[in-house]
């Protein structure tokens, strides 16, 4: 049964379990507990899903593809990249249980493999992020294969932007995102479970214990327990029963893809993409469903969720397209523009626990592949829900301190570096006099101020610190938010420190 | 907080001096300079914002977070009149 008052019939009134977003993390929750018939589950969010990341997600089945030199440096990136290991191994099991529910005419599994090509118009970071893939393949064992890039299928990059190394992942995919969700929903609604068509406006507390949602049109849905999936707009959500709950911020990334169909040339039949870029997941085109292709993607930090796209962001996606991956996108038809925010947490790290307030829980914070592992997350969620032992690591608790992997100086670094990659991709071209160590200093300058203007003394991310230097909004939260754990002596930073893994 | 409005503009000036470092060069800020034309950045106005509300423990609404806030000396002091406490808020 699906209700919403979209078709005029009244959402239910009291559930066991509601779950506040309808993108992948709660789909896969709902989906799971319907599997384990764990009582009556109602799932509240808008049916177009705007703005939210996982439908205008890529849905990469991608973990080593993804990999870069900071996934394995410390120990807690590294418990975070074994999410993503065994997240893949989910996948062959979901789209088995999920196809017969499948709308779209086409596999949901639009490909089993990718190919990473290492050219020469970004930066170094390429290069280093390539080398941090390979060595990750080797570690755990993971099959790739070194293959000269013209051989790769489609493949067709302007002759100055082509690449000189590639390496196919064989055992590396995608999914259709909006095929995988339609789907999810047939099932849920199979299953009996409840889909509502709107959005929750408030969570309702009594004393101590979270009682329920309170949707747009005041409706109420009382519930056992309600689990707060909503992405980007999780923080504002929970700040409705919990104000003054201080845990690790929560920005918008806001990304920008196109849906594309091929009106000419060979078809790309597997993922192609670079290693992950500035700032950002790299340049990357996914095929299918059918004759189209999907183009990914940006990302920048914003101050508000909202679903704008960016003329510059457009001419990125469009121009790279054409020069990196095939000169025949040119005449492509965009039928579909997609944005979308990705949470993204202050220490980059994942939001997964009960908050505390009885009977209130929080999944979030999974930034760029909440969608590869939605099914694996929601096997623990459900887990939790049902009093059981969970099965990932206690260390994403939302009620954490932020967790620590770089020194201010590993930050500079890395800013430094994602900053030259960003440079020289969109084709800036430095004065003949200029070197490119005078254009790392000027960003090194910046950011050594930009420590020395806020005064703490954690070590952010290159997206955060771009982000904070470049609004009077990020920069306040962000340093509003360590000026307050410094004041509670028993919330320093913790976690694997900047230790070495 | 009981702070003249005089006094409110007098703290101002003497934030945005020390930020921008205008009178060791010997400049003398008048109130409706504009701040972006005597060498403010992003970044010493970030620096500006954050001392403007330690020091009088405000918080500046989010639409107040912007360029035109920080052009002069009385923009930012109309700023801190419409500020609430920052005790009353958590940012």
């Amino acid at each position: 049964m699906s209700t919403g008052h979209a078709n005029g019939v009244a959402p239910p009134t009291q559930a066991d379990v509601v779950i506040v977003g309808n993108g992948a993390l709660g789909l896969f929750l709902a989906d799971e507990l319907a599997e384990r018939q764990a009582g009556s589950v109602v799932v509240v969010g808008p049916s177009d899903r705007d703005a939210g990341a996982s439908q205008a997600a890529g849905a990469m089945l991608g973990c080593f593809g993804e990999a870069t030199t900071e996934s394995l440096r410390t120990d807690a990136s590294r418990k975070r990249f074994e999410l993503g290991v065994t997240a893949h191994d989910r996948w062959p099991g979901v789209i088995e249980r999920l196809e017969p529910y499948s709308t779209t005419g086409s596999p949901l599994l639009v490909t089993p493999e990718t190919h990473v090509v290492l050219n020469s118009i970004g930066a170094e970071l390429d290069t280093v992020n390539f080398h941090a893939m390979l060595k990750a393949l080797d570690e755990y064992g993971k099959p790739w294969a070194e293959i000269d890039p013209k051989e790769i299928p489609a493949y067709r990059p302007r002759p100055d932007t082509r690449a000189l190394r590639a390496v196919h992942l064989p055992a590396e995919g995608a999914v259709d995102a909006r095929g995988v969700l339609a789907a999810l929903e047939s099932r849920l609604r199979a299953a009996g479970t409840t889909l509502v068509d709107s959005t929750v406006r408030k969570l309702i507390r009594n004393n101590g214990e979270v009682t329920g949602v309170e949707l747009a049109d005041g409706h109420v849905i009382e519930a056992g327990s309600v689990v707060v999936a909503a992405g980007a707009h999780s923080e504002a959500l929970v700040k409705t029963a919990l104000d003054d709950l201080d845990t690790v911020p929560m920005f918008p990334g806001l990304g920008f893809a196109m849906l594309a169909r091929r009106t000419g040339g060979e078809k790309f039949r597997s993922v192609v993409r670079t290693p992950n870029r500035g700032f950002a997941c790299g340049l990357h085109v996914v095929p299918g469903p059918g004759d189209l292709e999907y183009y990914g993607a940006t990302n920048r930090l914003v101050d508000k969720i909202s679903s704008v796209t960016w003329m510059a962001d457009v001419r990125f996606l469009a121009q790279y397209s054409m020069q990196q991956l095939d000169e025949r996108v040119a005449a492509h038809e965009v039928v579909r523009w997609l944005s979308g925010n990705r949470p993204v947490t202050l220490d980059g790290f994942p939001l997964i626990g009960w908050l505390p307030v009885s009977g209130l829980y929080l999944m979030t914070g999974t930034y760029r592949d909440g969608f590869h592992c939605a099914p694996l997350i929601a096997e623990h969620v459900a887990n939790e829900l049902q009093g059981k032992e969970g099965t990932i690591d206690p260390m994403f608790k939302p009620t954490r301190a932020p967790i620590e992997t770089r020194t201010i100086e590993w930050s500079i670094n890395e800013y430094v570096e994602h900053n030259l990659a960003a440079w020289f991709e969109p084709g800036a071209e430095a004065a003949p006099q200029m070197t490119t160590q005078q254009i790392a200093d000027y960003y090194r300058t910046m950011a050594v101020r930009f420590y020395d203007t806020v005064g703490i003394d954690y070590g952010l991310g290159p997206d955060i610190l771009w982000y904070a230097q470049g609004s009077l909004l990020g920069a306040r939260r962000v340093t509003r938010y360590f000026n307050r754990l410094k004041a509670n002596a028993g919330a320093q930073p913790v976690g694997a420190g900047a230790k070495e893994a | 907080m009981t702070i003249s409005q005089s006094s409110v503009v007098d703290t101002v000036r003497g934030l945005v001096d020390k930020q921008l470092n205008l009178s060791a060069h010997g400049f003398e800020l008048a109130l409706d300079d504009d701040l972006w034309s005597l060498g403010m950045t992003s970044l010493t106005c970030m620096g500006l914002m954050l001392a403007i509300e330690d020091t009088f423990e405000i918080e500046l609404p989010e639409e107040a977070l912007q360029e035109a806030t920080f052009r002069t000396v009385n923009t930012i002091t109309a700023a801190v009149g419409a500020a609430r406490p920052m005790s009353e808020t958590k940012v």
